[in-house]
């Protein structure tokens, strides 16, 4: 296949092909419904769309085509696998034999290729960069999985919702939960518009992993967003879920004001949004024309400084090692590595004296850009990532979340939204500063630590499996944040599969319930439940990560990174130990809400006399899930958890940034002989054996506790809550943080929203009323001199014509013979008036 | 008994005159009027007549003779035409008012 | 003294009896008597004609106004004459603003014509002095032996003397004769029968 690439493309497209389908057949449902009483053609539009009945064809529609993407995209991953195979390409996991960088496979477009879609300037003359905003893909070994696992799960989410959003195929649906002056809300099933949601969802993550640039994975940040809100807002009528929809969004909005910073400052300085010409601009070559360069791999710092007379010298000064780092990150070219070039450091006599350039490579031209602002690009662009995976401090929508249906909340939590942060920080791992990634670190581990202890006192078992998210994510973040790479994403796909499983378990359970999900009225389902059981148990033992279980591998991996990071960082213990004790509350809350849910007596009877398993459309995704969190993971040997195939394939898409931050790390002096990449790894190594113990002892102890309490009944929970009330009232209310960010947000910006608005009245309104009111008044005065003096004259004058001429007018008396009087008088007058005027001239 | 001269003439003439016009300031009937304007035009007409009898000039000779006369002649003949057109319209003004009354003729009133 | 004495007692005799109809004219309120008055007023006049030589204006006096145009009058008094309109009356306080103007008007004139001085005024006129119809003719055709010298003008010089005595009424005459067939022609127009403009309406 010449572009098997084009795969995956197509696997994006046909969600979105669904979605389109969907929207175009209901806008015009709709549309001709509003109107087929004015118009017969609308009317049989109308009855040619489906009429009045609601039909599973829209499921079926999304269904085919999530599931035509699965079969795509395992196309694809074998063919990569097989393509790998004969291309003879070395996992990345050797990258310093960088002769056969994996790239290499991609520079043919077979499995990368991008074309312009918007222009912003020339590309002449212009080494910084395309100044142009691309549409791409690029698939390397984490793209290919990743598929691989949003396709499964969307298309088992998919084929469990057809059973689980029956009740919205009736014409009328009563909402329990919207009360109106009528008693419950009634309204007509949204069956078709929740998988158009779906397929606009699948398609916004599949082009989030597709995307070769920043851009694009930025317009399908905001896609995923926007579909999230409308999928958490599906039952709008009811306020909390409008809420919950709103606090997701806004609160994404804040990460992605982030998200946002970050984007500018790399297309300001770097300019260009493509991964690959951004970390090639960042990073130096790892070798140049004469074999392997000191500084390859790192961001080469140095200060500004004058240029020596010959040229030869970086205008940039870049400081000799011992000395402290220079305050700016050189930006290479693009096209750096094409042709003869001599990189930082070139020929090795230079090393630890001067580094040097050659003159072709004059890279203050090509420009450079302030540490600081790197780091603060990182940081923004993670906290767009913190918004979307529900980190701390933005944590705060995952919860509320749940009052989306919940297969939404499957697919949020396992394959989709929450997955894009962690993603995307893996992605774009190799633009991270130390300082950064030091955040990244801390923020996961305060996360999973916080959202571990929450999920103990939750009694909504959607609920307790938010917070298991929240805390895997967090998981995940602290195994980026600490080189743990693979690690890292190997936890996300593993996470997937069983937190999807346990969703949908719990999705099952809700809906064998009648929608009842506060676990305080359940208990015993096991035996009404069984199949739903028993796989939720699987899901509970993996991500509680008992040995064999995919949780246990990656959880493992997680470990082993932090220890190696913090064995050499002594002063960032608490990433070990954070990770380390929150395994064990993580194991005692999954199997508190298990023991809660299946075993025991049941509490409430009414719900219990009700409950049922629930028909085959939701048990076989849930079976197959189960399979999946058990064995996804396994390598072989199997027992060995360094030896899990999946980590393994993700190790092959790592960056060699990771080696070289985390390698740099260990050795901080850098010389020829050791590998850095092999250092961090060395240090996990030498502790695996105890990691994976203390790990192990710390899921025991949780799940020891666990059985003790809820099914031994050894210890009274309620007892205990009692005992404990400030703790747990602590816990249940989330660490206060809803009413922290509402005291510390909310009310003062109601606050200065309200002075604002007062300001504006008494101040900005009372002037403008002020200056009004003068004016007016001036008017009166200015209206009282045009009516009195103005139109008094004007009116005075025609006052005084219109008088005389009423005067004269009494002389027209139409009476001939006065007439006559007048003509005789007139004469007399006349002759008087002659006889003065000659007197007069006589006299004179 | 002194002689007769232009000024008896004159003064004939502006009785005649003065009669005309207080016949056309008092008399309402519109014939009445057109009387008093024959008794104004005869005043002057004795005027016309009696300046071509009297005036001479230094010498003796009449200078005004044929010219009074035959401006006496064209007022006698635009009085009448006049009195046609005016007697023409009183008939019109008797046809649609029914009345010689010039006082009902006040339509042009201020 | 024989002649002017006669001319004098003719003067006064026609002066007063014309003065005195002029003023019965005035005075008469019925309309019919006012027209006789008239008549014997306008013969009065003619008389006057005569007396001072206009023969031919006289007689054409007599003929157009009293033949022509009183008869006119007469018939307008006829034809209008219903019981009412015989005799309008006038109220006293116009006959008395009437009356004092009349009377002041009456004065300014005497006063006038008392300070007027004219050329030759007090001459008497010669018989011989009389104009014949002819010689009105051969003025109005411009004989020139028929004009009279023009001494108005004060122009004493012979030569242009001549240029003078071309001067003829024959235009004048003309136009009146066309202007009075113009204007009977209007009259008889305006006088025809009509439809009431108020029965119309």
């Amino acid at each position: 296949m010449e572009h098997p690439g084009l795969l995956y493309v197509a696997a994006t497209l046909l969600p979105l092909a669904s979605f389109l389908i969907l929207l175009i057949w209901g806008g015009l449902r709709n549309f001709a419904r509003r109107n087929k009483a004015t118009s017969p053609a609308l009317d049989g539009v109308y009855q040619i769309l489906g009429g009045d009945a609601i039909t599973r064809t829209p499921a079926y529609i999304a269904t085919a085509a999530i599931a035509g993407a699965f079969v795509l995209c395992l196309t694809g991953f074998i063919l990569h696998a097989q393509d790998e195979h004969t291309h003879g390409a070395q996992p990345a996991a050797h990258a310093h034999d960088h002769k056969h960088d994996h790239d290499a496979a991609h520079a043919d477009g077979k499995w990368a290729a991008h074309f312009e879609w918007i222009r912003l300037g020339s590309r002449e003359n212009d080494s910084r960069g395309a100044l142009a905003l691309d549409l791409g893909f690029k698939i390397d070994h984490l793209a290919t999985i990743m598929f691989l696992m949003v396709t499964f799960i969307a298309t088992l989410i998919h084929i469990f919702s057809i059973g689980y959003m029956s009740d919205e195929l009736q014409e009328k649906v009563e909402d329990h939960h919207v009360h109106t002056a009528h008693g419950h809300l009634e309204r007509r099933g949204r069956f078709g518009r929740f998988f158009m949601y779906l397929s606009l969802f699948c398609f916004s993550m599949l082009n989030l992993i597709l995307a070769d640039n920043l851009f694009q994975v930025f317009i399908s940040w905001e896609l995923v967003g926007i579909c999230s809100y409308l999928l958490i807002g599906f039952y709008y009528e009811r306020t909390s879920a409008s809420n919950a929809a709103n606090k997701a969004f806004i609160t994404n909005r804040v990460g992605d004001a982030g998200f946002v910073v970050g984007l500018l400052i790399i297309w300001t300085y770097v300019g260009t949004f493509n991964f690959d010409e951004i970390f090639a601009r960042l990073r130096s070559p790892l070798h140049d024309s004469h074999g392997a360069v000191p500084l390859g791999g790192a961001f080469v710092r140095a200060n500004p400084g004058a240029a020596e007379p010959d040229g030869r010298i970086l205008k940039l000064a870049v400081p000799k090692p011992g000395e402290e780092a220079g305050s700016e990150v050189v930006l290479f070219p693009v096209d750096a590595t094409e042709g003869h070039f001599h990189g930082v450091g070139h020929g090795r006599k230079f090393l630890r004296s001067e580094v040097r350039l050659s003159p072709d490579l004059d890279l203050d031209g090509h420009g450079h850009i302030p540490y600081w602002l790197l780091t603060v690009a990182g940081l923004g662009i993670f906290l767009g990532c913190v918004g979307k995976s529900a980190q701390f401090p933005l944590q705060v929508w995952l919860p509320d979340a749940m009052e989306g249906p919940t297969p939404v909340s499957a697919l949020i939590h396992a394959a989709t939204m929450v997955a894009a942060g962690v993603y995307l920080v893996g992605r774009a791992f190799p633009m991270f500063t130390r300082e950064a990634l030091l955040v990244i670190a801390y923020t996961g581990a305060i996360t999973l630590f916080v959202a571990a202890t929450i999920a103990i006192v939750m009694t909504d078992i959607k609920k307790v499996l938010a917070y298991s998210t929240v805390s895997q994510l967090g998981y995940m973040m602290l195994a980026l944040g600490v080189g743990g790479w693979a690690a890292g994403l190997f936890h996300l796909l593993t996470h997937a599969f069983f937190k999807a499983l346990l969703f949908l378990g719990s999705g099952s359970v809700i809906y064998g319930c009648h929608h009842e999900q506060e676990m305080t009225k359940m208990g015993g389902l096991l035996k009404k439940m069984p199949i739903t059981g028993l796989t939720m148990l699987a899901g509970v033992l993996a991500i509680a990560g008992t040995p064999l279980f995919t949780g246990w591998y990656s959880k493992d991996a997680i470990l082993v990174a932090a220890y190696g990071f913090t064995s050499v960082h002594g002063e960032h213990m608490l990433l070990f130990l954070a990770p380390l004790v929150t395994a064990g509350i993580t194991t005692f809350y999954m199997f508190r809400m298990w023991f809660l849910t299946f075993t025991g007596e049941p509490r409430d009877a009414h719900v219990y006399e009700h409950a049922h398993e629930t028909p085959w459309l939701m048990t076989v995704p849930l079976i197959l899930l189960a399979v999946c969190s058990i064995g996804v993971a396994w390598g072989w040997p199997v027992w060995d958890a360094e030896a899990s195939a999946m980590e393994k394939h993700v190790h092959h898409a790592q960056h060699h940034a990771v080696y070289t931050e985390f390698g740099t790390i260990v050795d901080k002096d850098f010389h020829e002989g050791a590998l850095p990449e092999e250092s961090i790894r060395q240090a996990g190594q030498a502790g695996h054996t105890l990691v994976g113990l203390l790990a192990l002892f710390s899921a025991g102890m949780g799940f020891l506790f666990a059985f003790a309490v809820y099914k031994l009944k050894t210890l009274d929970p309620a007892e205990a809550k009692e005992q404990f009330a400030g703790a747990h009232d602590f816990l249940a209310h989330k660490w206060y943080f809803d009413e922290l960010y509402s005291a510390m947000l909310v009310r003062p910006a109601l606050a200065v929203s309200g002075w604002c608005r007062d300001f504006d009245r008494v101040v900005i309104d009372g002037f403008a009323n002020g200056f009004g009111r003068f004016w007016v008044w001036v008017s009166k005065w200015d209206g009282l001199f045009d009516n009195g003096v103005i139109d008094g004259l004007a009116n005075l004058l025609a006052t005084m014509a219109y008088g005389v001429a009423g005067w004269f007018r009494s002389l027209q008396t139409g009476f001939l013979r006065s007439y006559v009087l007048f003509l005789v008088l007139a004469a007399i007058g006349l002759f008087v008036l002659l006889k003065y005027l000659v007197s007069v001239a006589v006299a004179g | 008994m002194s002689p007769i001269t232009l000024n008896h003439y004159l003064a004939l003439g502006a009785v005649l005159f003065v009669c005309g016009v207080l016949c056309m300031a008092t008399k309402r009937n519109a014939i009445g009027v057109l009387m008093g304007v024959e008794l104004v035009l005869n005043g002057a007409n004795v005027n016309f007549v009696a300046f071509a009898y009297y005036l001479r000039d230094a010498q003796g000779n009449s200078v005004f003779l044929v010219e009074g006369q035959v401006f006496a002649l064209f007022v006698i003949v635009l009085a009448a035409a006049e009195a046609a057109v005016a007697l023409a319209i009183v008939l019109n003004f008797y046809n649609n008012h029914l009345t010689v009354d010039v006082d009902t003729a006040e339509e042009l009133k201020g | 003294m024989k002649f002017p004495d006669l001319h004098a007692t003719l003067f006064w005799v026609l002066a007063i009896a014309t003065a005195l109809s002029a003023i019965s004219v005035v005075l008469t309120q019925n309309i019919v008597r006012s027209a006789v008055w008239l008549l014997f007023s306008l013969c009065g006049t003619a008389g006057l004609f005569f007396l001072v030589g206009a023969d031919f204006v006289g007689a054409t006096q007599l003929i157009v106004y009293v033949g022509g145009t009183l008869v006119l009058v007469v018939f307008g008094v006829m034809l209008t004459a219903q019981g009412p309109f015989i005799s309008m009356k006038t109220s006293a306080v116009e006959w008395a603003f009437s009356v004092v103007a009349g009377v002041l008007f009456l004065g300014v004139l005497v006063a006038s014509i008392s300070q007027g001085t004219w050329v030759g005024g007090f001459v008497a006129v010669s018989p011989a002095d009389s104009t014949s119809a002819v010689t009105l003719g051969e003025s109005l055709l411009g004989v020139t032996d028929a004009t009279p010298p023009a001494k108005l003008l004060g122009n004493d010089n012979p030569d242009q003397l001549l240029e003078r005595t071309r001067m003829s009424y024959l235009l004048p005459f003309e136009i009146v004769s066309v202007h009075l067939l113009v204007v009977l022609i209007g009259a008889a127009y305006l006088a025809r029968a009509k439809r009431r403009r108020g029965a119309a309406a």
